[in-house]
């Protein structure tokens, strides 16, 4: 078949001793850095970016697939042991796999999260092989409203799938967009909020954002315990999931990668929709739902093969669309970039041995994953040992050095500081950070798609339901809305009922 | 004064009105543009009135729903944990890495109650130590061990 034929075109090229030893340099360096707290996908690939420059763009990538994937599992890692997520689709790892960590399983979490996050790669990268192409023709379709309605489709995902009040988590989406918005605006060529601030010209950084709200805030919220309740002194058991573990996980794995490898190749935010879809997924088919939120293995299992299969299935938009579906990939972009590799559609036709390299390179980095890291977890759990007096201090000192060290500036460490402070009030009301996370990152994309579309129907907002791809993203949005808000809407009639 | 039976939403509403409201106050001189040129403004103005919209609410739901308290802040070990970084950014580019990270680590260190002064010291100059050796000499990010820049 032509898919296999190109895999093995891929492989072929990618496959060399030195290749492999870049690839391991890469995993085992993404890991260790991935792993420490308050350092997430992002600032870890970042970090390492520097020592793939003089590499050619083939071993360069390769190596790049290895610190991807050993960020993600390294971030993963650190979700799961100190609930610090390092990006938005770590948060949903956090909420079953520190319990799991909390009852001693850390072990369990951490290799279930590997061989799912295994074998949802290798799903993701045939469904890549096969459908890359099949997608590149049907992009071509894709204009500006279209695209608008694909981010409201996952700006309404994020809504409806997020705990908690629904209303509360459109504002914070609504808040997101607005500070997506500080910085230059392209069109009329004005600042936006950014009060003469050189640093904000270009836009508020993901990075102190994401640190300060999730990594800081989160540590704060941590100090208000007593000392008793966050002592992290827990025992450790074997580091294999029990047979019953297994049995739970295995499936919870399947539908993940089905889930992931479907929504990841939604562009904005795939990976992350995926794995809060498979969470909730695996919540509603539980017959134990009780054991949800208490260190469910079917709470990891899945939404951790679903973010992998979706991270690998969102290089389809890369591809075709060329839009990064998380802030990872934009990373991923940049790096491609410096290589003088422009991903979209030309790349398949023009250059089919990077493409496919590429892709093998995807399989590669994930195989080496699994490899170096089932010896490995045991040292990682050990972490749990270091008393938070001494880690908290460590985690400080990270997030300050990875925000300053984004672009030497001081002023950027003051903002974490700023996010810091606003993601703590959040979490002491109740409102959520990765609806607002998300609608940050998508807020620049929207408003650029929606003027364009505007300007092309001559400012006729029916432009989005007279076109059919457009029109059947918003009735998918609406149904999203409809399906879950409609029982949300029951539960707190009920409670009001009661009272 | 009136019982908020919602703390938490009461005062998400009041926080959301309020960025909405500065949201809008900030963004009052950019042109809002017609549907078919939307100007610089269209966005924050939409967004800002919306937020408001959703916060005002929110907030009147709050006066109606029962929900949990708001958990008490300790404020002490947030104030230095915030103090820490602010310390971090006003030191590293005038006294460089090592004493920057050395003092940094304390002032957040203290912001345990069950903090020692022996562990903290041995971690301080350990961290300085490790910040040194990973982000300057192993990973070259342009920064300096010491310096004196005032």
């Amino acid at each position: 078949m032509d898919v296999f034929a190109n895999l093995a075109t891929g492989f072929s090229v990618a496959v060399t001793p030195t290749n492999l030893l870049f690839c391991l340099i890469g995993c085992l360096l993404g890991t260790l850095i991935g792993v420490l707290p308050g350092i997430g996908p992002i600032a870890t690939i970042a970090m390492l970016l520097p020592i793939t420059y003089g590499l050619d763009p083939l071993a360069a990538l390769i190596m790049l697939a290895g610190i991807y994937y050993g960020a993600q599992y390294g971030g993963s890692t650190t979700a799961i042991l100190v609930n610090l997520p390092g990006e938005t689709s770590s948060v949903i790892t956090c909420i079953e796999g520190y319990k799991m960590a909390r009852n001693g399983r850390a072990g369990a979490a951490l290799t279930v999260a590997a061989l799912g996050s295994f074998f949802a790669g290798c799903v993701g990268t045939i469904v890549v092989a096969m459908f890359a192409p099949l997608l590149a023709s049907f992009a071509v379709k894709f204009r500006s409203p279209e695209y608008f309605s694909l981010m409201l489709f996952g700006l309404v995902a994020a809504v409806v799938l997020a705990h908690g009040s629904v209303l509360k988590a459109i504002a914070m989406v609504i808040f997101g967009l607005l500070l997506g918005l500080v910085g230059t605006d392209t069109q009329a060529g004005i600042q936006r909020y950014t009060f003469g601030i050189n640093e904000l010209y270009d836009g508020i950084d993901f990075v102190p954002l994401a640190m300060g709200l999730f990594g800081i805030a989160e540590l704060m919220a941590n100090l208000d315990r007593k000392f008793e309740d966050r002592s992290q002194t827990q025992k450790v058991d074997s580091l294999w999931p029990t047979p019953k573990e297994a049995r739970l996980a295995a499936p919870a794995v399947l539908r993940g990668t089905a889930l992931g490898s479907l929504l990841g190749i939604l562009p904005g935010g795939g990976a992350v929709l995926a794995a809060f879809a498979s969470y909730t997924l695996e919540k509603k088919v539980s017959r134990s739902r009780a054991n949800f939120g208490n260190g469910a293995i079917e709470g990891v299992a899945g939404p951790e093969s679903a973010n992998n299969a979706g991270a690998q299935t969102s290089f389809i938009p890369l591809l075709t669309l060329g839009i990064p579906s998380t802030p990872v990939m934009a990373v991923m972009v940049g790096a491609m970039m410096i290589q003088g590799i422009a991903p979209g559609t030309a790349l398949i036709s023009e250059r089919p041995n990077l493409f496919w390299g590429m892709i093998a390179s995807m399989w590669i980095g994930n195989a080496m994953l699994v490899i170096i890291n089932l010896p490995l977890i045991g040292l990682w759990v050990s972490l749990l040992r270091v008393p938070y007096r001494l880690l908290f201090p460590c985690i400080v000192i990270l997030c300050c050095v990875g925000a300053y060290a984004i672009s030497s500036s001081s002023f950027i460490v003051m903002m974490m500081a700023g996010f810091a402070i606003l993601g703590y009030v959040f979490g002491k009301l109740g409102c959520e950070g990765a609806p607002f996370l998300l609608g940050f990152v998508l807020g620049p994309l929207m408003e650029e798609n929606l003027r364009r579309s505007m300007v092309l129907s001559f400012g006729d907002p029916m432009i989005f339901v007279q076109r059919p791809i457009s029109l059947t993203l918003l009735l998918m949005s609406l149904g999203l809305v409809l399906m879950i808000v409609l029982p949300s809407f029951r539960k707190t009639r009920n409670v009001a009922f009661q009272e | 004064m009136i019982r908020v039976s919602h703390p938490q939403d009461f005062w998400s509403g009041l926080l959301f009105i309020a960025i909405g409201a500065l949201a809008a106050y900030l963004g009052r001189d950019f042109a809002f543009g017609t549907m078919t040129r939307m100007g610089p403004g269209f966005l924050p103005k939409v967004l800002a009135w919306l937020m408001m919209g959703v916060g005002a609410i929110i907030l009147l739901r709050s006066l109606v729903l029962k929900g949990e308290p708001i958990q008490a802040s300790r404020f002490r070990p947030q104030i230095l944990i915030v103090v820490a970084i602010l310390l971090f950014a006003q030191m590293i580019d005038r006294v460089g890495m090592v004493p920057t990270v050395f003092v940094v680590t304390i002032v957040a260190a203290l912001a345990a109650e069950e903090m020692r002064w022996r562990d903290t010291l041995l971690l301080a100059v350990g961290l300085s130590a490790v910040c040194t050796l990973l982000f300057i000499m192993v990973l070259g990010l342009p920064m300096r061990p010491f310096a004196w820049s005032f």
